[in-house]
């Protein structure tokens, strides 16, 4: 069982049943990996803030849901997240690439990295760093978490955990 | 038509659905018609109540959904049509209420105004069911026919803008309150559980 295997079964057992995507290359294989499981409705999107508006109203049918993307997709949607889920506080589970980091020399990812946390810091968005594998059974109490939360929670995979190429 | 009374029509021809409206005078006119609390009348998110009512039809796949959207919203978020198309809800019903103007900050106009053919926009994303609907007598018309046939199923509203005119959004719902009531409203009308034993 690889590190993906692990937190796909994390989120199983966290009761997530549906999960809305946008590939970013350091998530793709848990991408793949969740849209071969009949237990998981898998959604791709064109854009990253339709996963927040799915996952919305998959809360609202009593579905637990998880949102898919990169880091410069999470950028892009923290409107939405507030608008939408800040405003009717609404919980969504959001796992995103830790993009950016020291290990991540893609230039086109510098900003997200500097940048990512002080915005979520910001908007009072709570985030857990996922760095070593064992931290992957954290997962259900996150989620549990987040509903209490009653907001976005984004939980960031590392290069690291993730041992990409890319 | 006037969108309050092509709201009327619609109410008329809801049946069991839950409905997701877009922000601004589309959730308020449906608000003024039905006061129903088993719909979701946005206050943000613009572009995203048709992603939204996807997510919920994906989830409660046994009960009637419609999305209420506007021209506004829709064209924030054109890409929710090919999405919607990738998924094909049976029972999913898209509503797009255009006026061609944004008519909650001063009826400016809509982009492109008059010349985008969102119903054909729908078709070629892969909604092969997508419909204008000029009139009140029309819309009577083929509702039986849209509320029976499987989704996705996509109808234009074409509906006049109003100048001057402001209907009062759903001014007893805050945020948080919209959602404890829809919720629970969904839970008592389809029997699942959308909040845990201690309330979130």
């Amino acid at each position: 069982m690889d590190v993906n295997d692990k937190i796909h079964a994390q989120l199983v057992k966290a009761g997530v049943r549906l999960a809305a995507s946008l590939p970013d290359d350091w998530v793709n294989t848990l991408i793949r990996r969740i849209s071969k499981d009949n237990q998981i409705h898998h959604v791709p999107v064109c854009r990253e803030a339709e996963t927040i508006a799915i996952c919305a109203g998959a809360f609202f049918g009593g579905v637990r849901s998880v949102a898919i993307f990169g880091n410069t997709g999470l950028l892009t949607c923290t409107g939405e997240m507030a608008t939408l889920c800040l405003r009717h506080a609404i919980p969504v589970f959001c796992i995103v690439s830790g993009r950016g980091s020291i290990d991540d020399h893609k230039v086109y990812q510098e900003v997200q990295g500097r940048r990512t946390i002080p915005l979520l810091q910001a908007y009072d968005y709570p985030y857990k760093i996922i760095d070593r594998e064992e931290e992957i059974e954290d997962i259900p109490n996150a989620y549990e978490w987040h509903r209490l939360q009653k907001r976005p929670f984004v939980l960031f995979l590392t290069k690291k955990l993730l041992g990409t190429k890319a | 038509m006037k969108t309050n009374e092509c709201m009327k029509v619609l109410a008329k021809h809801r049946g069991d659905a839950v409905v997701i409206c877009a922000l601004g005078m589309a959730a308020n006119e449906w608000w003024a018609v039905t006061r129903s609390e088993d719909s979701f009348y946005m206050h943000g998110g613009m572009g995203f109540a048709a992603s939204f009512a996807l997510g919920l039809a994906l989830s409660i796949p046994r009960t009637p959904v419609w999305a209420l959207n506007s021209d506004g919203s829709l064209c924030m978020n054109t890409g929710c049509l090919i999405t919607e198309a990738g998924q094909q809800p049976r029972n999913l019903k898209h509503f797009v209420v255009d006026n061609g103007c944004y008519q909650t900050v001063e009826t400016m106009p809509m982009v492109n105004q008059g010349a985008a053919d969102y119903a054909a926009m729908a078709r070629a994303a892969g909604i092969r069911q997508a419909i204008t609907v000029d009139d009140l007598a029309e819309l009577d018309r083929v509702m039986p026919e849209v509320v029976a046939a499987e989704g996705p199923y996509f109808v234009r509203l074409r509906v006049e803008p109003e100048p001057d005119y402001q209907r009062a959004p759903p001014a007893n719902y805050e945020g948080p309150e919209m959602k404890y009531r829809f919720g629970r409203a969904l839970e008592k009308k389809l029997g699942i559980k959308v909040f845990g034993p201690r309330g979130f």
